[in-house]
């Protein structure tokens, strides 16, 4: 176990600088052939805030402002995120599909694939997040010195959704039914993982439970920098649960990388 | 799992790979045996991922290969369709792995796999030039010479900025033999690509081929029908059937041995 995830990291710093501009190239291949190109970037995510704020604040009405700060922040922070781990959970389950000649035509490491996908979608979200900050400026929103925690809750979510699709991807290769799991599974999580509510207000053993969900923590954790303004590690009955996990995923990924790396090239 | 940094051994298998020019011995295979699994449906292929050992059919690709070729040699592999050629190639660039036998690579490996080998049809001829040679470790000084080299060898003009998937397979193969012949690699593989594209440009591919042998001490492996092609460019050939190679010398008599049996 330690040899392979001795393997895995020095294949990634010995490549790093391909990762990087493979995660570049990965942003360019797929705004390819639109005019607007990164606009669309931002336009997705952009509508679906605005769409579930619409529903949210005139259809349900129970778009009230959450400690102070605007119901919209308090959108934006779970929606961007989950653009983020939506990708993951639906391309990057599989994401051995995604790029074949990296795998059988080309000498090229296996477990940078995850990695400089997970690296692109980050960027997006950096960027995302970065324009969140700035709109936030400009309309005098108050940010707290949480803030800056922000980057390590990212290096925390690139860490667990990268073992994430380093685990499921070799299962997806052999057999489409974990590819078609995930795809399945993506609207649910959407739903469940608290991105359109607030599990704040829930009893201590239910919030217990979505510890345990990654989607939900990462949404949570990302909260705690702009809206809830508390450290995500203040509250140990959400933060150990998500170390578990993120340590589980972790194992599972190197167990099926290493079961798994020298089939995957003969299945793909 | 591996002991030292050349050396990887998985299951039975050992592979042994560095890129060391100066060994004499440019690529060694011994009893090697490259094990495909076969799965009846797609019920055993989803068992068979949770439980490793369970009982499928399997085909022997390659069975007890065993060949050797040393520095700036040159060697025909012939064989029928289906004898495994291209899956001792496809282990000797590390895409694919043995199942048992060793393995020995010395030197970096350049690979024409199929044709249009390695390409992003998403991108354009111009950014997957630039990706491989990125992939490939060089700087970007060295790119700087070098692409417009592959660009114009490749004879793409103003395609080499359209998207790959608009491409036709003869402009694909085209960019595919520019770049893995212009990388000065120390073992050029080629799989049966220089009988593509037109007569003009087969010629000019064979030319940068014997170019290649003659001037750099570049080991070049051939996987061909075409004995004609091979009594061209090689010096020693091997005969493989039914994945075992079963004929080994001067490519006069490798050929003969082809024709005859």
């Amino acid at each position: 176990m330690f040899s392979t995830l001795r393997q895995i990291l020095g294949e990634n710093w010995h490549w790093r600088h391909q990762v990087w501009s493979l995660a570049k190239i990965d942003l360019v291949r797929t705004y390819r052939g639109a005019a607007l190109g990164k606009i669309w970037l931002f336009a997705k995510p952009a509508v679906y805030i605005l769409v579930f704020w619409f529903a949210l604040s005139f259809g349900i009405r129970s778009a009230s402002d959450v400690n102070g700060k605007p119901f919209l922040l308090w959108l934006a922070c779970g929606v961007f995120p989950w653009f983020y781990m939506s990708d993951i959970i639906t391309s990057g389950s599989d994401i051995y599909h995604r790029y074949p000649y990296l795998v059988n035509r080309l000498k090229f490491p296996l477990s940078l694939i995850s990695t400089f996908y997970s690296l692109s979608l980050l960027i997006v979200l950096g960027c995302m997040m970065l324009f969140t900050i700035i709109v936030c400026l400009m309309l005098r929103i108050p940010l707290g010195v949480h803030l800056v925690q922000l980057p390590l809750v990212l290096a925390l979510m690139f860490l667990f959704w990268t073992a994430w699709s380093m685990m499921l991807s070799p299962l997806s290769a052999i057999s489409k039914d974990f590819a078609n799991l995930l795809k399945t599974l993506s609207t649910p999580f959407f739903w469940v993982s608290g991105i359109l509510f607030e599990i704040g207000k829930w009893p201590q053993w239910a919030r217990l439970v979505m510890a345990f969900n990654p989607v939900s923590w990462s949404v949570e954790a990302v909260r705690d920098c702009f809206v809830y303004d508390r450290w995500f590690w203040s509250d140990p009955y959400s933060f150990l649960p998500f170390v578990c996990v993120l340590l589980m995923f972790a194992l599972l990924a190197l167990h099926n990388h290493h079961r798994l790396y020298m089939e995957v090239p003969d299945v793909i | 799992m591996s002991s030292d940094a050349n050396e990887t051994r998985i299951g039975d298998a050992v592979i042994i790979r560095d890129e060391d020019a100066a060994n004499p011995i440019a690529v060694r295979f011994e009893h090697v045996r490259k094990t495909y699994k076969l799965f009846r449906n797609d019920k055993q292929r989803l068992v068979a991922t949770f439980f490793p050992g369970i009982h499928c059919d399997t085909v022997n690709a390659s069975d007890d290969l065993s060949f050797t070729v040393g520095r700036g040699e040159s060697l025909a592999l012939l064989g029928d369709n289906g004898a495994g050629k291209s899956t001792a190639l496809k282990m000797i660039t590390g895409v694919c792995f043995p199942t048992s036998g060793t393995v020995e690579v010395h030197g970096r490996v350049s690979a024409l796999l199929e044709l249009s080998a390695g390409f992003d049809m998403k991108l354009t001829g111009m950014e997957n030039i630039d990706m491989r040679c990125q992939l490939w470790g060089l700087s970007k000084e060295e790119s700087a010479v070098l692409i417009p080299e592959i660009v114009e060898f490749s004879e793409l003009g103003r395609y080499i900025d359209q998207p790959m998937r608009t491409y036709s397979s003869g402009m694909r193969a085209r960019l595919g033999f520019a770049f893995a012949s212009s990388i000065r690699p120390d073992i050029l593989v080629v799989d049966e690509a220089l009988s593509v594209g037109d007569r003009k440009f087969a010629k000019k591919c064979r030319e940068r081929v014997r170019g290649i042998m003659d001037k750099e001490n570049v080991t070049v492996l051939f996987v061909t029908h075409s004995t004609n092609m091979a009594r061209e460019f090689c010096e020693k050939g091997i005969v493989i059937q039914h994945g075992r190679s079963v004929f080994g010398g001067g490519i006069t008599d490798a050929i003969e041995y082809y024709e005859k049996h």
